[in-house]
């Protein structure tokens, strides 16, 4: 077995993994022992098989990974095959993930991908436990703050102090054009996504009265027929499929027609698709660039031998080549990654629900005016009680003669509380005082 | 710096959860994505002409709202607004609608609202509340420059008394020109 | 315009394939693409990743040039091998891999190194849009370097080692067309209207505007009748921050007021007012550009001149008659708050004037192409109106030779010395690299590669170094860091690093391929470790 990892094939790797530089991590060890873990331990997840996440699994599986997952829930499209080079043209119509986790499998010997044709949101926190890094090559913004707001819910504080054993690195790459950025995210230690969310830009929207009255753009043609016409007409007794072309031609064709009649030239098919389905463009080179500084991360991360990128890259390369690198802030009022897991004692799970509140208003730390109240009960957010807004108070008024116990509360279970005397919501794990 | 693998003892465990931790839902990460929103309903702070309605308390998320202008050109009437958060809030805005008709330069007779901060003009800054002022607002100040419906905006820029009786009109329950709205009366 | 609606129009299985990259360079920067001949020396992993990130937009030929055996080595580091490929030729192996990505793309080989084909077949390489070279030797890469800048075809040098990249761009005259710049600054006239605008502005006046044609009324028409008003009294547009403040206190005088005398709210004054820093200037012609119009190239046409040296000639024509000083106007008027009416006809007395612009230029260029005795058809009138579209953004970058760079007495001094002197550049990099070229030299080896010669080739890295430094007439480095990096890194060739510096050799190749975007000049050096990047000009 021993020989598998002193292979010559291996030679790049094991001279900068077991070898000592002036540059390297003064944590850093160099062995044997690291590229023996990156290929039997160290498992990876790689979040969307598109064009970087093609990138991602081949720069990984030539960095030394062996175990690594992929989870898509696209199918392979003509359009993808400029830039996600594991597909072919006989591909098209199959999953994404699958069918990169077959090649990659077949190409490099020893490698273990191992594919998932889903959504992200159909994992629960079991499986994404198991990453040792989570690298993430997405267009959505759903998804990189649903993935955020996942591995910052794995983090465990013992006393307030995070465990830095359940912190999970996010490597997170994003292109557009000849344009690109990367970051590294340590939930819990370092900006998370929902820190800096005012970093995506907001999606362009003309304003509805511009659209409906005076358009002067071939967009707000098309936007006229997306938003307002379409539900109206409702053609094809469905939402709009941007992927349909049947939808794309009738929009084309409604889009065009509005045009003319207000003398807006420049409406070409290409623009219809792209205000459609909002489409980036995208090329084969940037992927490449971006995925690989991703990927390097990921194998500094995995092997400490060199310090991370700390913590956002951008790259814009439409003039020479121009790299940017700086330091995103943790914002300390951050509603997802700045809330530590507060824990409040009560004497027993049998006070009603109005005891609590008595108690979160008169507690010294925390005193509060009228908390507005909702809990994780196996799995659901259920509102106990929220005061101000009186439609909800009057259904949930019943609750405060409840019991927590009736309420469906355990010792342990997780209360979210929002008041006035803070600017964000506050996480209550209930406790029972000892000698009760 | 963190060193985030010792090497020796890296090997995660399986599909299994740690073992001595706390058990943690598959909800558990929601939390997140909804305490914008129980954050924003905490603090919504209506002014006495509005009120909501939420059909579920469980779910924060969808829910309407009921303004009852008790001044301007709409006094006396009750108009419903549909409100759908979704999972990218706060990075894109709710999803508004208006499911009363009604006779306004800036709503439709689908129901769509022309309101900068439903649109163009959203922040992530912005909240819930920030909706509901503004929409109360446009029915004290309809805003006939930039119309939705542009026969009711050219009425109330030639003939304010018109535009006023056509209201009247509309919220008692009537034709105003070709189109029929229902009463919405308080 | 009684022409019945278009039906969708089919879209072709390249369309559709090629849509996402389309956005970027559209359909002329495509054809350019698919019609362009690359040349590949070594087949390492950097240089395959290379031609990935090329062959998948659709270049039209690649041929790779390697005399290389496939090694144990290349397989843990090169994507476009396999397991059974050891011992095969490396330029074989690799292009039937290449071509699986794209059957739009013609591939070929020459299982010999560059040394051979230099030698034996000189004429080789004249043919080729872009010659990219891999883990060439310093040897040959002089007599290739020479080669390719008489010849005018541009070369990219590149390599990986460790966690360094490098990147080396000789080119001896890139022309650019389409610079895709951010913010496009909008070509409006507004100071020098042309008779065709100045009649229509002339035929409006704000005054007699209700409420609601005064706030739908474009900027731009804004800011031409405040300026006349201006004018009334000053001898010149505003120009100094006081004189734009003072212009802009008049339009927002000018806002309507509702009938107690308080201002509406009018929102196409308010984007007249922010306009006036970018709208309000002299017309003036860039200093990049007038380089490119001055430039002998242009001045002096020959048989021998490019379609761009044609085209600026006419524009420079155009410029000093019928264009009065002027540039081509782009025709394209910017989104501005106003209703479709006053939009539209303002946007077509624009677009109007540009295609009588963009007529007059393609009759010079025609003219241009009878004197020089070219065919008619040698340049389209899409190509002048492309060109006319973008004059402002036309561009000439003129490169310095390679062979130059590695002769001690021609290579930039100043600029090593000068860098050299801040312990953040990146400088040292180059300086160490140029030693490892000096060292593989002489000893046929990378400093470092084998295990029991890393600490024997410190010294000896160090040496060659020094050397160099030496006829640089620059002072010894400061620090022996780099010198042992390099040596630990033994040559090695870390994937990621080199998917990461191909990746960015493609772009530029693609810059130059299609004379859009704007490449790098002309060295450019990356740190993994630091993740940062500097570009340097030798």
């Amino acid at each position: 077995m021993d020989s598998e990892y002193s292979h010559r094939k291996l030679s790049h790797l094991r001279k900068v993994l077991e070898r000592s530089g002036p540059f390297c991590r003064p944590d850093f060890e160099p062995s044997s022992e690291s590229l023996k873990f990156l290929m039997q331990t160290c498992k990876i997840l790689v979040i969307g098989a598109g064009g970087l996440g093609c990138e991602c699994l081949k720069n990984l599986s030539l960095m030394g990974f062996r175990q690594m997952h992929i989870i898509d829930m696209d199918i392979i499209d003509l359009s993808n095959l400029n830039r996600q080079f594991l597909f072919r043209h006989k591909d098209i119509g199959a999953s994404k993930s699958e069918t990169a986790a077959k090649f990659i499998n077949d190409r490099i010997p020893g490698c273990n991908v191992i594919p998932h044709f889903c959504k992200i949101q159909d994992k629960n926190e079991d499986f994404y436990r198991q990453f040792h890094i989570i690298i993430c090559g997405l267009d959505s913004i759903i998804a990189r703050r649903w993935i955020n707001g996942m591995l910052v819910s794995l983090l465990i504080y013992e006393n307030g102090i995070l465990d830095q054993s359940t912190v999970i690195p996010l490597v997170d790459g994003g292109t557009e054009g000849f344009k690109g950025n990367i970051r590294v995210v340590l939930p819990g230690l370092t900006a998370c996504i929902e820190c800096t969310l005012d970093l995506y830009p907001p999606q362009i929207t003309y304003p509805l009265c511009t659209i409906a009255n005076t358009p002067r753009l071939p967009e707000h043609c098309i936007e006229y027929v997306k938003v307002i016409q379409w539900p109206k007409e409702n053609p094809f007794d469905c939402s709009i499929d941007g992927d349909d072309p049947q939808h794309i031609n009738w929009i084309y064709e409604k889009s065009m027609e509005r045009a003319v009649n207000f003398g807006i030239q420049g409406l070409t098919y290409r623009l219809v698709q792209g205000v459609v389905k909002n489409i980036i463009p995208a090329v084969a080179s940037t992927n490449a660039v971006i995925a690989s500084i991703c990927c390097t991360e990921v194998f500094k991360l995995a092997s400490s031998c060199s310090p991370s990128l700390n913590n956002y890259m951008i790259f814009t390369n439409t003039d020479g080549i121009y790299g940017y690198t700086y330091e995103a802030e943790k914002n300390i009022n951050c509603l997802t990654c700045s809330q530590t897991i507060k824990e409040i004692e009560i004497k027993s799970i049998y006070i009603k629900l109005k005891d609590l509140i008595q108690l979160l208003c008169s507690k010294n730390d925390l005193q509060m005016k009228n908390p507005g109240i909702t809990a994780n009960i196996s799995g659901k957010i259920k509102t106990l009680y929220i005061q101000s807004v009186p439609s909800i108070e009057e259904k949930t008024r019943q609750n405060l003669s409840k019991t927590l116990f009736d309420l469906g509360l355990r010792e342990n279970s997780e209360i979210i509380v929002a008041d006035v005397t803070t600017p964000n919501t506050i996480m209550l794990k209930i406790k029972l005082l000892k000698n009760s | 710096m963190i060193k985030l693998f010792s090497l020796k003892n890296a090997k995660k465990d399986g599909e299994s959860p740690k073992t001595g931790t706390q058990k943690k839902s598959s909800a558990a990460q929601l939390r997140i994505q909804k305490g914008f929103v129980i954050l924003d309903i905490n603090e919504l702070n209506l002014p006495k002409t509005c009120g909501t309605e939420f059909p579920d308390p469980d779910d924060l998320l969808t829910f309407k709202l009921v303004i009852c202008p008790d001044e301007g050109f709409y006094k006396g009437g009750r108009f419903i607004f549909s409100f759908k958060v979704g999972p990218n809030y706060p990075h894109e805005p709710p999803k508004v609608k208006c499911e009363t008709q009604v006779y306004h330069p800036n709503i439709d007779l689908e129901g769509n609202v022309c309101l900068n901060i439903l649109r163009e003009d959203w922040k992530p800054v912005l909240t819930i509340n920030s909706i509901v002022y503004g929409l109360q607002y446009l029915f004290l100040e309809p805003n006939p420059e930039d119309p939705l419906n542009k026969d009711a905006a050219e009425v109330l820029q030639n003939n304010r008394r018109v535009f006023e009786q056509n209201v009247a009109k509309a919220i008692r329950g009537g034709y105003v020109g070709q189109y029929y709205f229902q009463r919405c009366l308080k | 315009m009684a022409s019945p609606i278009p039906k969708s129009p089919e879209q072709s299985e390249k369309n559709r394939k090629y849509d996402r990259q389309l956005r970027l360079w559209n359909d002329h920067g495509q054809a350019l693409l698919e019609g362009a001949h690359i040349c590949l020396i070594n087949a390492n992993a950097l240089g395959t990743e290379i031609l990935k990130s090329l062959v998948l937009p659709g270049i039209g030929a690649f041929t790779i040039i390697d005399g290389n055996k496939v090694t144990e080595e290349d397989i843990g580091s090169n994507f476009f091998l396999d397991a059974d490929s050891v011992g095969k030729s490396r330029a074989h192996v690799s292009t039937q891999f290449l071509l699986e990505l794209n059957p739009d793309v013609r591939g070929d080989y020459i299982d010999e190194g560059p040394e051979q084909i230099l030698n034996n077949s000189p004429d080789f390489f004249n043919n080729f849009n872009v010659v990219i070279a891999c883990a060439i030797l310093e040897k040959s890469l002089i007599i290739l370097a020479k080669k390719l800048w008489e010849l005018d075809i541009p070369l990219i040098v590149c390599k990986t080692i460790g966690f360094v990249g490098y990147i080396r761009v000789q080119v001896k005259e890139h022309t650019i067309i389409e610079m895709h710049p951010d913010n496009e600054i909008p070509d409006l006239r507004l100071n020098k209207p042309f008779e065709l605008l100045k009649t229509y502005f002339d035929s409006i006046d704000l005054n007699n505007f209700d409420i609601r044609d005064h706030s739908h009324t474009p900027y731009v028409i804004i800011l031409y009748k405040y300026l006349q008003q201006w004018l009334i009294n000053y001898q010149d547009i505003p120009r100094t921050k006081i004189e734009k403040e003072q212009f802009k206190q008049m339009i927002i005088d000018g806002v309507r007021k509702d009938e107690n005398g308080i201002p509406v709210d009018e929102e196409n004054f308010k984007e007249a007012i922010k306009a006036v820093n970018i709208c309000i200037s002299h017309t003036s012609v860039s200093n990049s550009l007038k380089e490119v119009l001055n430039d002998n190239s242009c001045i002096n046409l020959n048989s021998k001149s490019s379609s761009f040296w044609i085209i600026a000639k006419a524009i420079k024509d155009f410029m000093e008659n019928e264009g009065d000083g002027l540039l081509p106007l782009k025709g394209a008027l910017p989104d501005m708050i106003a209703d479709t009416e006053k939009f539209i006809s303002l946007q077509q007395v624009y677009h109007k004037q540009a295609n009588t612009d963009i007529e007059a230029v393609w009759k010079r260029t025609l003219q241009l192409l009878r004197q020089l005795g070219k065919p008619s058809d040698s340049i389209s009138e899409k190509d002048v109106k492309l060109f006319c579209r973008h004059a402002s953004e036309l561009c000439i970058q003129r490169g310095s030779s390679l062979a130059n760079e590695y002769d001690a007495k021609l290579i930039n001094t100043n600029e090593i010395a000068q860098s050299l002197e801040n312990p953040e550049s990146l400088m040292v990099y180059y300086v160490v690299l140029r030693g490892v070229e000096k060292f593989q030299a002489e000893y046929n080896a990378y400093p470092g590669e084998f295990d029991d010669h890393v600490e024997p080739d410190i010294v000896k890295l160090k040496a060659c170094i020094s050397k160099l430094l030496g006829e640089w007439g620059c002072a010894p480095l400061a620090k022996d860091d780099y010198v042992h990096e390099f040596c630990r890194f033994g040559g090695a060739e870390l994937h990621s690093v080199s998917a990461m510096i191909g990746g960015l050799v493609a772009q530029e190749t693609v810059k130059f391929i299609t004379h859009q975007y704007k490449p790098i000049n002309n060295t450019f050096i990356y740190d993994a470790v630091t993740c940062s990047g500097s570009t340097f000009i030798f």
